[in-house]
């Protein structure tokens, strides 16, 4: 199917589509949070893929190829439309607990709040301890396809994951510690 | 933090990502049972990776992608050439994440490169070329020459008291 894309054949870029769109939107849509944002990234990752799939020598995974491509395109997008889809926790105006008692059980965040919470922590963090992390728990994928689709080592994987997770640790604990108390 | 708990540290995002040896495994599991803070950190990173892939997977299941293949397809049937940058970046094969990376040493190369092969490149070698005139003049008393350059605008004169003898340059 690769080759037959690479000739230019489009009912093989179709199938190609067909396969891969909900991988890429889920990359997407976990960079940039936004439905239409997300959908806008889908089509330039297939529009762009088309115009350069020549250049994939299938040295590695076709679809570590795509994902690099797709977030690649996703980081690119989130600079280009300045819409800083994850807030820094210092620049959050929405949910901040003021003062101790803000953070009684009885005000804490709900699901959402804390998904929301989350997502917000996860802007604060450096953009390869991002794209690590949305490869690892949001994709699934295993260190090894993700080194292969950042183009590092597996090393560099672990160390990017152990820090992101304790940077989202220290962001968190403390709506995490009321969650648990709820 | 515990000394046993920072040793478990990195192993415990290996055994949590399922990539830790059995062997990891079996001590990260022992710990497990007489640590409470690392259970809670285990329960915390659960707690995180549902919270970033829930909303995810509830945006997909709702998406109906509408238009998008028929868009991808205009495009494509558009037949726009990419600009020499998207061919540039596809061809070096660079992601935004690497493409910082990359930039840097590369651009502080380049300036070294330049600031070193400048001055020598450009350096004003002494011209051989310029224009310069010599005129011997014989009389009874002196005998003189005269050396023009017309370009460093030097005159040097030679005053020769005798047929053999020199005088130093006035």
């Amino acid at each position: 199917m690769i080759s037959r894309c690479q000739q230019g054949d489009q009912g093989a870029f179709k199938e190609l589509f067909d396969q891969y769109h909900k991988r890429v939107y889920r990359i997407a849509y976990g960079v940039v949070r936004q439905r239409e944002d997300a959908l806008d990234i889908v089509q330039e990752v297939f529009i762009k893929l088309f115009r350069t799939i020549k250049n994939f020598k299938g040295k590695s995974n076709f679809y570590t190829y795509l994902y690099r491509v797709a977030m690649n395109q996703a980081i690119d997008y989130s600079r280009k439309m300045r819409k800083a889809p994850f807030l820094s926790l210092d620049q959050e105006e929405g949910f901040q607990p003021a003062d101790i008692a803000d953070r009684r059980p009885d005000h804490l965040a709900s699901q959402k709040q804390f998904e929301e919470r989350v997502g917000r922590a996860m802007g604060s963090l450096p953009e390869d301890q991002r794209a690590t992390l949305i490869f690892r728990e949001i994709e699934g994928l295993s260190y090894q396809e993700i080194a292969e689709a950042m183009r590092c080592s597996v090393g560099t994987v672990m160390s990017r994951l152990h820090y992101g997770r304790m940077k989202l640790r220290e962001s968190l604990k403390e709506e995490w510690k009321g969650r648990g108390e709820k | 933090m515990k000394n046993s708990c920072s040793s478990v540290s990195r192993l415990l995002d290996r055994y949590f990502d399922h990539e830790a040896t059995k062997k990891e495994r079996i001590f990260v599991e022992r710990h497990l049972t007489r640590c409470s803070d690392c259970q809670e950190r285990l329960n915390l990173m659960e707690g995180l990776r549902a919270s970033l892939r829930k909303p995810v997977e509830e945006a997909l299941e709702k998406e109906t992608f509408p238009w998008v293949w028929e868009k991808i397809e205009r495009e494509i049937r558009l037949g726009k050439r990419p600009s020499w940058r998207e061919s540039l970046r596809s061809w070096l094969d660079m992601t935004p994440l690497l493409r910082r990376k990359v930039w840097i040493p590369a651009v502080v190369t380049a300036v070294i490169f330049i600031l070193v092969t400048a001055p020598i490149l450009f350096k004003k070698s002494p011209s051989y070329l310029e224009r310069s005139v010599v005129e011997y003049v014989e009389s009874q008393t002196y005998n003189v020459m005269v050396y023009e350059s017309e370009k460093a605008k030097v005159t040097v004169i030679w005053l020769f008291e005798g047929p053999d003898e020199e005088s130093s340059p006035s």
